[in-house]
């Protein structure tokens, strides 16, 4: 019973689906961490302990203390099998090349990293030219700069830039420094490098590391030693993941949808022949098979088409994402089993999944209908369609709610994801109840095209609410996903950077450029109020989990608490954030002024603070505030982030002057581009599939009305009126569509403002992209018509009543 | 000799309900008997085609019983019912008798395929050669005239021998020669293989290859001719009856 032409529309998009899920899935499992060159010769790698569980995943490790390094270093390198074990220092140093940070760096993390020479073994590093550093002032670069060796150089450090001469060069990103120099630098280690002798088993080795480590570190050999490449590109590859999740998540859903409405719509025009197949003795359970077997081959035929489709797009793709940032460098495609199988397996799940319920409605076919006019209008819908609508309706509205008040923005946009979904899904099963009140509400547009035709666009609509309905869906999913998704991005962005304008009393801010961090020196040169965060790790038995990572922002306390508008403090003073034990902390941390906080440094020692000050959550952007002093004396490297100044200055090296509503738009503008380049792709996935859909229901429509417009043509229509009616018809639909959808992601767009306003305490412009909505909306409108009036035009060229008729 | 393939008892069947409630059957009862070829005829919407509906199984009439071969319609579900159908009972409609993806010869064998036998190659031929068609056994409905089609469909019935087989104004959309060579194939069918016929038509031309003609007026049986049934017998008839309804009102 399958028909080549009639299979083909789900074919399409079955196969269009599942290259999008192939593509991202291979993308997907590819990305594992890669093990960082720097470290590649050293078989075995001792870690410290891990931080506890926290918002952000992408912190450090807990350091050790350099004495406590310095201990395990002795009894690691007396190991059987072992060469040498050698603590990893890393630190902020970046050479400048003509006064300036080096323009080719400035996108590497670890072009900008100092280490101490003898790091250089463990990732096989040799002298292309001069000598190894011995004292301070003496510094080994990469080849790539086009120093020489015996030339000055400034490197930029967290105290501010210093003056260096080149000793020797190497071929790789970073600069090396004297041991003892790093050892001052960085003093905390993080990372301890075994190199083995010739033909030792690392993993015997591993075993003996762990009796010597025991619990205060991880020992990782072979693949593991990946997580210890450095935290922004894990970052990066966590984005990507995301971003990939997301939008394999999002096409198995869109194909679903579209299959399934593709399904309906065949099955509905076959319901004559369905009905035939009833009278002559099929029983419904036949039939329901006979669909689903249909089903099954298109979606498995389907399905590896849209494997070989994904597997070629792939690389394309995954060199796409480096270039946008959602991948690290080190990214490359790797064809593993598991995206394969899943790939596989999806086009027939996907059939499967989307004809269920229309083959429930097959099955149900009468076999008087054999008999009847084609078009049998049935009641619009079930009662448990009804409730299925609803429900997901309402699950979309909640998670919107939920959209809006998530703290952190990446997880809000996922979260955006699946309301979008449910709200569209929802729409999508109650819209044959809308359509007959918005089809008599649109009516007197319609009807000025000339009577006849106004009355037989109406007609059809309102008679075949279903059919309408089913060619509306992918106009709805579409619209509602472009206008949900980007109006709830640029409404969340605009209101963070709005708050974040209003917190801020200060005319000026200096921020770094093309650097990581502002050195010490350069926050002296504007003579403004600085913010040196540094990460600490609360160590108190008492609080779980253990090791818990912390912002702690070094300030000045009279400087801060006056160009912070929004600090309130709960109980103490800030005046008392004096001495190096002192600490201020958030309400949620539930203590009191003159409580104990014990926690360590960056250098791996553990100071016992004590609470001065308690400040409400939202007073300050981090967990802790420090003396300046404190921070800088236990992480020599910490770099400042924000500088407020009163007036315009000139910005030091390394650094740019912003006004404040520049700098509130542009503070998380790398994520923000980010995830508004997210918003597109998935607006780019869904518009472009909904896109095809729109095309592929319409051409099967016009297949379907060909003896209706025949019946016309016969009843004295012109080919200019029947072109009209075709074109009025599909207008009607996508404008259908379109104002549903709207209507879905007007809610849905509501609802995440009400969050927000809640949110930053202040009313919230709602923000509508409307270039994309029109974009869209026009998209859908050029494919609707040409690909309803094309076959109709074909279909015009021959005389009315001769051509074949298709049972 | 006279045993009844298809009885129906008291039958009526309504639509709609209010103002818009149709009363197509009004109590009808009449029999079938085996082995013969009997024709419905009467005005448009008298309720020809829902009476065949009702006692094919098609349709549930509203009230009234339905024996085919001594079972009782009523008593069966909707997939026994089918089953019933697919085994004896043949249909051929007016128009769109067959499936469009499949061949002539797959349509004929279609309701076998679904009682999941396969009949023999040589039924399937011969099915096709007795409505002469045996040549075109590969061709798809939409390269089959109308009568062909119509051909196709009573060997489709042929195949299978059901007890009884309905036929929905088989020659509506047919010429004169296409309609002689179809009604004489379901004539066949009652004479060569003593199997049951009911035709509904508006010509009296067909009727008169009928042993019995059933005149229905607002649903109900209003007039039988049984014998020597002519085509003038038949107009003459009909006529009579117009001018009857027309100086009752
Ligand atoms: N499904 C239905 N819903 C509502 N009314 C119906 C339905 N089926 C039949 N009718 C009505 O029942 C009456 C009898 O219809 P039926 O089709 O049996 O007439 P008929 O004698 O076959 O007419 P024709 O010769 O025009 O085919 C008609 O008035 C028709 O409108
Ligand atoms: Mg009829």
């Amino acid at each position: 019973m399958l028909s080549v032409r009639r299979s083909a529309s789900a074919f399409v998009a079955v196969a269009i689906g599942v290259t999008l899920v192939a593509a991202a899935t291979l993308l997907l499992a590819s990305g594992r961490p890669q093990v960082p060159d720097r470290l590649a010769r050293a078989a075995v790698v001792v870690q410290s302990p891990e931080a506890g569980a926290s918002a952000d995943q992408f912190v450090p490790t807990r350091p050790w203390s350099a004495t406590a390094a310095a201990g395990l270093v002795g009894r690691l390198s007396g190991l059987p099998d072992v060469v040498a074990a050698v603590p990893d220092r890393t630190f902020y140093a970046q050479p400048l090349v003509d006064g300036r940070p080096s323009a080719a760096d400035s996108g590497r993390e670890d072009a900008h990293q100092g280490h101490g020479w003898s790091s250089a073994q463990l990732g096989g590093l040799r002298l292309t030219a001069g000598e190894p550093p011995r004292r301070a002032g003496e510094v080994v670069v990469d080849r790539a700069l086009g120093l020489r060796v015996g030339a000055p150089v400034t490197v930029l450090t967290a105290v501010g830039p210093e003056p260096y001469t080149v000793t020797g060069l190497v071929d790789g990103p970073g600069v090396h420094v004297a041991d003892e120099v790093a050892a001052a630098l960085a003093p905390g280690v993080r990372a301890i490098g075994l190199v083995l002798a010739p033909g030792a088993d690392p993993e015997r080795v591993a075993m003996a590391a762990r009796g010597v480590v025991g619990g205060d570190g991880r020992v990782l050999t072979g693949a593991a030693r990946g997580v210890l490449e450095p935290p922004g590109d894990a970052r990066t590859r966590w984005i990507g993941m995301q971003v990939l999740t997301a939008t394999a998540a999002l096409a198995g859903f869109v194909t679903v949808f579209v299959v399934s409405s593709t399904f309906a719509f065949t099955l509905a025009q076959r319901r004559r022949e369905l009905g035939l197949l009833r009278a002559v003795g099929a029983t419904g359970r036949q039939v329901r098979r006979m669909v689903g077997a249909e089903a099954l081959a298109v979606g498995a035929s389907a399905g590896l088409v849209g494997l070989l489709l994904g597997a070629a797009l792939a690389p394309v793709l995954g060199r796409l994402l480096v270039d946008v940032g959602y991948e690290p460098s080190t990214f490359r495609v790797r064809y593993e089993l598991w995206p394969v199988a899943v790939s596989l397996a999806a086009g027939p799940v996907i059939a499967v999944l989307a004809v269920w319920s229309a083959s429930r409605r097959a099955a149900r076919v009468r076999p008087l209908e054999a008999l009847r006019e084609a078009a049998v209008e049935q009641r619009p819908i079930g009662r448990l369609r009804a409730a299925t609508g609803t429900l997901l309706l309402a699950t979309g509205v909640a998670l919107s709610v939920g959209t809006a008040t998530a703290d952190e923005a990446r997880v809000a946009a996922q979260y955006a994801l699946y309301a979008v979904m449910a709200l569209v899904a929802g729409a999508t099963v109650l819209a044959p109840v809308v359509v007959g009140p918005l089809v008599r509400l649109l009516r007197s547009p319609v009807r000025r095209p000339g009577g006849a035709i106004g009355m037989l666009v109406r007609g059809g609509a309102l008679t075949a609410t279903r059919r309408t309905a089913a060619i509306a869906a992918p106009v709805l999913l579409t619209v509602a996903f472009a206008v949900l998704v980007s109006g709830m991005v640029r409404t969340t962005s605009a209101a963070y950077a709005a708050g974040r304008a209003d917190n801020v009393n200060a005319g000026w801010i200096v921020v770094p450029d093309r650097a990581p961090g502002l050195s010490d020196r350069a926050v002296a040169a504007t003579g403004g109020t600085a913010l040196l965060p540094t990460t600490v790790y609360r160590t108190d038995p008492a609080t779980p989990p253990k090791d818990r990572p912390l912002t702690a922002l070094g300030v000045e306390p009279e400087g801060f608490a006056a160009a912070n508008r929004v600090l309130t403090v709960v109980a103490g003073s800030l005046d008392d954030l004096t001495g190096a034990d002192t600490v201020v902390v958030t309400a949620s941390a539930n203590l009191l002024p003159s409580e104990p906080y014990p926690v360590v440094f960056a250098d791996g020692t553990s100071v016992s603070l004590r609470v001065v000050a308690v400040v409400t959550d939202t007073s300050i952007p981090g967990d802790l505030l420090v003396p300046r002093a404190v921070v800088r004396a236990h992480d020599p490297s910490a770099l400042t982030s924000t500088v407020y100044v009163r007036d315009r200055i000139d910005p030091p090296v390394g650094a740019r002057i912003l006004d404040v509503p520049a700098w509130a738009a542009e503070a998380d503008a790398a994520e923000d581009r980010l995830i508004w380049l997210f918003t597109l792709l998935l607006i780019g996935v869904s518009a472009g599939y909904g896109a095809i859909a729109v095309a592929n229901t319409l051409l099967l429509a016009a297949a379907g009305r060909a003896a209706d417009l025949r019946l016309i043509r016969m009843a004295g229509a012109t080919r200019r009126q029947v072109i009209w009616l075709v074109t009025a018809e599909s207008a009607l639909v996508v404008l259908i569509g379109a104002l549903l959808g709207g209507a879905v992601a007007f809610v849905g767009l509501l609802s995440v403002r009400a969050g927000l306003a809640e949110q930053v305490g202040a009313p919230v412009d709602l923000m509508v992209p409307w270039p994309v909505v029109a974009g869209v909306v026009g998209l859908c409108l050029l494919l609707a018509v040409l690909s309803s009036v094309l076959p109709t035009w074909r279909l015009l060229r021959h005389r009315p009543a001769r051509s074949p008729v298709g049972g | 000799m006279t045993t009844d393939t298809v009885t129906v008892t008291g039958l009526r069947a309504v639509y709609g309900t209010g103002t818009r409630r149709v009363t197509a059957l009004d109590g009808v009862t009449t029999s079938f008997a085996s082995g013969t070829f009997t024709a419905v005829m009467g005005p448009s919407g008298s309720g020809k085609s829902t009476l065949l509906h009702c006692a094919a199984g098609l349709d549930r009439p509203t009230e009234g019983s339905v024996t085919i071969d001594g079972t009782r319609l009523d008593d069966l579900d909707e997939d026994e019912l089918t089953r019933l159908r697919r085994d004896r009972i043949g249909f051929v409609f007016q128009a769109f008798n067959l499936v469009s993806t499949l061949t002539a010869a797959q349509n004929v064998e279609l309701p076998s395929r679904l009682a999941r036998r396969r009949p023999p190659a040589g039924d399937v031929t011969a099915a096709l050669d007795a409505v002469g068609l045996a040549d075109r056994a590969g061709h798809r409905p939409s390269e089959l005239s109308g009568g062909e089609q119509q051909r196709v469909a009573v060997a489709r019935a042929l195949i299978t021998r059901p007890a009884v087989v309905f036929a929905d104004e088989p020659t509506g959309a047919l010429d004169s020669a296409s309609s002689r060579q179809v009604l004489r194939l379901l004539r066949a069918l009652v004479d060569d293989h003593g199997q049951t016929v009911v035709m509904v038509t508006h010509d009296p031309a067909a009727a008169a290859y009928a042993d019995r003609v059933l005149l229905l007026a607002d649903g109900r049986v209003v007039d039988e001719l049984t014998g020597g049934i002519t085509a003038a017998a038949v107009a003459a008839r009909i006529a009579e009856r117009e001018i009857v309804a027309e100086s009752s009102c």
